[in-house]
C-alpha cells in the first residue's frame, strides 16, 4: 500500500472565467460593483433620514409660553386656584408661604387630572392616579409627581409663571428657586 | 329579435364581454378566467373551501367592509374640513345639509365591524392551523394588514374632533411619549446627548412626529387626516393585493393535506 | 340610586319583543331538533322554554312592574353576600357570619385544591409509570367517572372556588379575571360536554335571559346601549359563537381521528365550480352584510359628543374600545412597557409564530388534541388577555377607572384606596431598615445608589428572563426545546414571558399592593 503521501492529488477544479475568489468583503468594498450598490445605499438611507427630518417642522405655532397671573396676596394658603386650568393648564397652588405652578397634565399618559376638593386629591379620571396637593402621586400607576413651571415675581409684582421651564421632584429640581415663590 | 339579442349581439356588448353568459359548464369556467374581477379566484374549488362553517367567510366580509369604508369615505371627504374651525361643525351639520347623512354611521359601524370580523378572520385562520407551511409569510401579510386597520381606525376615530376622540387619541398617543429611546419620557432618551443638548425632547420626539406638534391640535388632525384618507388605505390597498394573490399561490384556501 | 328609572314602558316594549324573538328562536330550534335530528328530548324542552320566554314577553307587553332583576342579585353582583342578605333581613353579625363559613369554605377550597395537585401530578404520577401531566381526555372519559379524572376534578375545584369568590366579594378586578380565567380552562377541558348542541343551546338561552333580565336595570342599560359600546355586545356573542362552531368541530375530528377516520373537512374533497358556488354564496354575503350595516345605522346614530376641549378630560376617560385590552394593561405598567413594548411584541409575537410552531399536524381543519399547546396559548391570550380585558375595560372600568359591577351605577366620588409600594421600598425600608436616597440621580453617585435601591428589582427581572429559559428547557420544555432548537424555542420562551408577565404583575398587585418591580422614575424606567 503506498503511502498517503504519494497519492496523487485530485485535479483543482478549474477556475471559472470570471469567478473572484478574494472572497465576499473584496466584492462589497473594492470594486464598482461595490461602491455602486454603497453609494446607492447611502443616498436612500439619506433619503430616508430626509423624509423623517420632513416630519418636524422647524416653527411650530404654539401659544406664548409666559402669562401673568395676579399678585401673590390673592393666593390663599392651601387653596388650588383652578383659574388658569383651562386656558393655560396650570394649577397654582399656595402651601403655606409657598406658591407654586403645577402642570395640568398627569405623568401617567398626560390626561387632565380633576382636583376633588372635598377629597383635597388631584385625581386622573383616565387610570386613577392620584395625587397630592403638592403634586406627589400617592395612588394609581402614576410613575412621578406632578411637574411644576417656573414661576417668578415680574417688575410690576405680578406673578409670572413661565411654561418653557419645568421642574420635576424626582430630579430634585423642586428646591430650586425659580421652582417657588417663596413669601 | 329580442332586444336582448340585440345588445348580446352588438359590438359593443361583445367588446366587454368576450364569452356567452356562465350557462354551461365550459362557460363557468371561461368567465373565470377572462373577468378581471372574478380571476381572484380559481375556477374550481374543493368543496370544504367554500363551506361557510368551515371558512366563516370572515377574510372576504373583511375585503367587502373595506371597499364599503372607501366608498363611503370618499362621500363624506365631500363635506369635510380638517380644521380646528370646521371640523367639527361639518360633521354636526352633516346630517341636516345632507339627505342620507346615515352615511357616517355607515361609515363608522362599518370601521367597528371592520376590526371585529379581521380578529374573527384570524381567529379561524389560526384555529384551523392555516398559517403552518407554505402559508407562513401569507400569514405575516396578515398581521401586518390587521395592524394597519387598527391604525386606520385609529386615526379616523379622532376626525370628528368631539370630546370623545380628542381624548382617546390623547390617551393613545401618549404612550408614544414613552417609547424607549425615541420618546422623551421613554427609558433610554436621556442617554441620547450630544455636548449638552438632548436629542430627544418633546418637540422630537416620536409623539411629535404623529402628532406634528407637542399636543393634540390642528396639526394633528391634519397628519390623521392625511394618513386616515391617502397613506394607510393605499398600502392596505397593496397588502391585500399581495394576500389574495398569495392565498392562490400558496395552494388556495387551506385544507386538510 | 344616581340613575333614572329601572324600568319605562319602552324599554318593557323593547324587551317584550326582544323575549318574543328569544321565544321564536327556541320554538325553531325545538322544531328543528325534533324533525330533523330526531331528538325527542330536544323537540320537547325548547318549545317549553320558548313559552317561559314568551310568558316573559307577555308580561312585559302588559307592563307588568315586577319582572326586574331584584335588587338582592344586583348587590350579590356588584358588592357580595353581605350587602344581599341585608335585603333578607340577615345584618350584623348573622351576615358577617354567613360570609364567614363562606370564606372559611374558600380557603378550605383553596387547601383541597392545592393538595389534590399535589396528590395527583406528584406523588402519584410517580408511583404510576410516569403519566402524568395533560393529555387528559384518554383516560376515565366519558363513563360517570368525570371526577376520577385529575384535570377534570381540578378544574372543578376551581369553579367552586371562583364561584365562592364572586358570590363573597362581588365582581371585583380579582374575582372577574379569576372567574373568566377558570371558565377558560373549565371550557377546555370539559369541551366535549359543553359544545353538544343541547348543552350550548341552553347556555345560549340562559345568557339571552341574563341579557333580558340585565337589560332593566338602569345603569346597566346606560352603558350597554352607549352606540360605541354595541360592538363589544356583539364582539361577545360573536366570539362565543364561532369559539363553540370551532370546537364543536374540533371535537367531532378528534373523535374521528381516534377512530382512524381522517378530519371531516377531508370527506368534501371533491371540486366544485367557483361559478356558480363560490361566487354565489359570496354575493349573498355581502348582501346580508350591508342589511345588517344599514340596519344598524339607521337604528344607532353614531356618537358625537361635546367639541373637543383640551383642559377638560371626561370622566373616565377611553381610548377606542379595540385598545382597551391595553389600557387595562396601563394599570398594572408603564407606559412604555404597556403602550410601547408590550404591544411591539404582540405584533412581532403574532408575526413569529408561523416559524415557531414546528407542530405539522393540524394544518387545514378544525383540532384540539393534535396541537393542545398552541390552542392553549392563543386562546388565553385572544380570549382572556384580549377580548375578556376589552369587556373589562368597557363595562366595568368608570370614573376614574375604577372598577364598577355590572348594576352600579358610576359614582364619580367612589372611594377605593390605593396605596401602592415598590418592591424596593418592601425590601430595603421595611425588610432592612436601609434608605437609598439621591439628590442628583445624574452623578455617578446618584445614579449607582439608585442601581443599589433597585438592585433586588433588577435580580428578579434578569432571573426571570434569563435564568428561567434555560431552566424551564430542561423541564418542562424539554421535548420542545430538543424538537425546536435554539432559536425557536428562545423566540417562543420570550413572547412567552411576556405574555405571562400581564397576569403575574396583576396578582402581585392584588395580593401585595405591589406598585413597580423596578422603579426608576428618574430615567422613566420602571418595570
Amino acid at each position: 500500500m503506498p503511502p498517503l503521501g504519494s497519492k496523487p492529488a485530485p485535479a483543482k477544479p478549474a477556475a471559472k472565467p470570471g469567478s473572484d475568489r478574494r472572497g465576499f468583503f473584496y466584492t462589497i468594498f473594492a470594486t464598482w460593483f461595490g461602491a455602486a450598490w454603497a453609494a446607492f445605499t447611502v443616498s436612500m438611507a439619506a433619503m430616508t433620514l430626509g423624509t423623517v427630518r420632513f416630519l418636524f417642522p422647524n416653527v411650530v405655532a404654539e401659544p406664548p409660553s409666559t402669562f401673568k397671573a395676579g399678585t401673590p396676596e390673592q393666593y390663599e394658603p392651601g387653596v388650588v386656584v383652578e383659574r388658569y386650568k383651562q386656558e393655560y393648564g396650570v394649577w397654582i397652588v399656595r402651601i403655606d408661604n409657598q406658591i407654586f405652578a403645577l402642570s395640568t397634565v398627569c405623568t401617567h399618559l398626560g390626561c387632565t387630572p380633576n382636583w376633588l376638593e372635598n377629597e383635597q386629591k388631584f385625581k386622573c379620571p383616565c387610570h386613577g392616579s392620584g395625587f397630592y396637593k403638592d403634586g406627589v402621586n400617592f395612588e394609581g400607576p402614576a410613575p412621578r409627581p406632578l411637574e411644576r413651571y417656573k414661576i417668578s415675581i415680574g417688575d410690576d409684582g405680578q406673578i409670572v409663571v413661565d411654561k418653557s421651564r419645568k421642574f420635576q421632584k424626582e430630579l430634585g429640581q423642586w428646591n430650586d428657586p425659580d421652582a417657588s415663590i417663596t413669601l | 329579435m329580442s332586444v336582448g339579442d340585440f345588445i348580446r349581439n352588438s359590438q359593443v356588448w361583445k367588446s366587454i364581454f368576450r364569452h356567452p353568459a356562465p350557462k354551461d359548464r365550459r362557460n363557468r369556467v371561461v368567465v373565470m378566467l377572462t373577468n378581471f374581477f372574478l380571476h381572484l379566484h380559481p375556477v374550481s374549488i374543493r368543496k370544504q373551501g367554500i363551506a361557510l362553517s368551515y371558512t366563516w367567510c370572515m377574510g372576504g366580509i373583511t375585503f367587502f367592509l373595506f371597499l364599503v369604508e372607501t366608498v363611503t369615505g370618499v362621500l363624506l371627504m365631500f363635506y369635510y374640513r380638517p380644521t380646528l374651525e370646521h371640523a367639527y361643525n361639518d360633521i354636526v351639520t352633516l346630517g341636516q345639509v345632507t339627505t342620507l347623512g346615515v352615511l357616517r354611521e355607515l361609515h363608522r359601524w362599518g370601521a367597528h365591524a371592520m376590526v371585529i370580523t379581521i380578529w374573527l378572520h384570524m381567529y379561524r385562520v389560526f384555529l384551523t392551523g392555516s398559517y403552518k407551511p407554505p402559508r407562513e409569510f401569507n400569514w405575516v401579510v396578515g398581521v401586518i394588514l390587521l395592524v394597519l386597520t387598527l391604525l386606520l381606525s385609529f386615526t379616523g376615530y379622532l376626525l370628528p374632533w368631539d370630546q370623545l376622540a380628542i381624548w382617546a387619541i390623547t390617551v393613545g398617543s401618549n404612550m408614544a411619549r414613552a417609547t424607549p429611546l425615541l420618546g422623551h419620557e421613554g427609558p433610554g432618551a436621556k442617554l441620547l446627548v450630544i455636548g449638552g443638548v438632548e436629542l430627544i425632547h418633546s418637540g422630537s420626539d416620536a409623539r411629535f412626529a404623529l402628532l406634528g406638534q407637542r399636543f393634540v391640535g390642528e396639526m394633528t388632525l391634519l397628519r390623521f387626516y392625511v394618513l386616515h384618507c391617502i397613506a394607510l388605505p393605499l398600502a392596505v390597498a397593496l397588502l391585500i393585493a399581495i394576500h389574495f394573490w398569495r392565498v392562490r399561490k400558496d395552494g388556495g384556501i387551506s385544507g386538510p393535506l | 340610586m344616581v340613575g333614572g328609572q329601572d324600568l319605562t314602558p319602552a324599554v318593557q316594549n323593547g324587551l317584550a319583543g326582544y323575549y318574543g324573538l328569544a321565544a321564536l328562536a327556541n320554538l325553531a330550534y325545538g322544531a328543528l331538533a325534533y324533525y330533523k335530528f330526531k331528538d325527542k328530548l330536544q323537540g320537547f324542552v325548547w318549545p317549553v322554554v320558548g313559552g317561559v320566554f314568551a310568558v316573559l314577553a307577555l308580561l312585559n307587553l302588559a307592563h307588568v312592574p315586577w319582572v326586574k332583576l331584584p335588587i338582592w342579585y344586583k348587590d350579590l353582583s356588584d358588592h357580595g353576600i353581605v350587602r344581599s342578605l341585608m335585603h333578607f333581613g340577615v345584618v350584623g353579625t348573622a351576615a358577617d357570619g354567613v360570609f364567614y363559613v363562606g370564606l372559611g369554605l374558600l380557603i378550605l377550597m383553596c387547601f383541597v385544591l392545592a393538595g389534590d395537585i399535589i396528590y395527583s401530578y406528584f406523588l402519584r404520577a410517580s408511583s404510576a409509570n410516569g403519566n402524568g401531566g395533560g393529555n387528559a381526555n384518554n383516560r376515565g372519559n366519558g363513563n360517570g367517572g368525570w371526577l376520577r379524572e385529575p384535570l377534570s376534578r381540578i378544574t372543578a375545584e376551581l369553579v367552586v372556588i371562583a364561584l365562592l369568590g364572586l358570590i363573597l366579594f362581588g365582581t371585583n378586578a380579582i374575582s372577574y379575571f379569576v372567574a373568566s380565567i377558570v371558565g377558560f380552562m373549565a371550557f377546555l377541558v370539559w369541551r366535549k360536554t359543553l359544545t353538544k348542541p343541547m348543552v350550548i343551546w341552553g347556555i345560549f338561552n340562559a345568557a339571552l335571559l341574563f341579557g333580558g333580565l340585565s337589560m332593566t336595570d338602569y345603569d346597566f342599560r346606560t352603558i350597554i346601549i352607549k352606540p360605541d359600546n354595541v360592538p363589544i355586545v356583539g364582539l361577545v356573542f360573536v366570539v362565543g359563537f364561532f369559539t363553540w362552531l370551532a370546537f364543536r368541530k374540533a371535537v367531532i375530528n378528534d373523535e374521528r381521528r381516534k377512530q382512524g377516520l381522517p378530519p371531516a373537512e377531508k370527506e368534501e374533497e371533491d371540486k366544485v365550480l367557483v361559478w356558480p358556488d363560490l361566487v354565489y354564496t359570496e354575493l349573498i354575503c355581502m348582501v346580508v352584510v350591508t342589511i345588517v350595516l344599514i340596519v344598524w345605522a339607521v337604528a344607532l346614530p353614531a356618537p358625537l359628543e361635546q367639541p373637543a376641549s383640551s383642559t377638560r378630560t371626561p370622566n373616565p376617560s377611553k381610548a377606542p374600545w379595540y385598545f382597551l385590552g391595553l389600557q387595562e394593561m396601563l394599570v398594572y405598567y408603564d407606559p412604555w412597557l404597556a403602550g410601547v413594548v408590550l404591544p411591539t411584541l404582540i405584533i412581532l409575537g403574532l408575526m413569529a409564530m408561523p416559524y415557531i410552531d414546528f407542530n405539522q399536524k393540524g394544518n387545514g381543519y378544525f383540532t384540539f388534541e393534535e396541537r393542545p399547546f398552541a390552542i392553549v396559548v392563543w386562546l388565553f391570550g385572544f380570549i382572556v388577555l384580549w377580548v375578556t380585558l376589552i369587556f373589562l375595560g368597557t363595562f366595568l372600568r368608570g370614573p376614574n377607572w375604577n372598577f364598577f359591577g355590572l348594576y352600579e351605577p358610576w359614582d364619580p366620588h367612589k372611594l377605593v384606596p390605593l396605596n401602592n409600594v415598590n418592591l424596593s421600598d418592601y425590601f430595603w425600608v421595611r425588610g432592612l431598615g436601609i434608605i437609598w436616597a439621591t439628590n442628583d440621580p445624574q452623578s455617578l453617585s446618584g445614579f449607582l445608589t439608585i442601581l443599589m435601591r433597585e438592585l433586588p428589582g433588577i435580580l428578579l427581572v434578569l432571573g426571570y428572563f434569563m435564568i428561567l429559559p434555560p431552566v424551564l428547557a430542561k423541564t418542562i420544555f424539554r421535548s420542545f426545546y430538543l424538537r425546536m432548537g435554539f432559536i425557536r424555542y428562545m423566540t417562543m420562551i420570550i413572547i412567552l414571558l411576556f405574555m405571562a408577565s400581564l397576569p403575574i404583575k396583576m396578582v402581585l398587585r392584588w395580593t401585595i399592593n405591589l406598585k413597580y418591580i423596578v422603579a426608576i422614575p428618574e430615567f422613566f424606567f420602571n418595570i
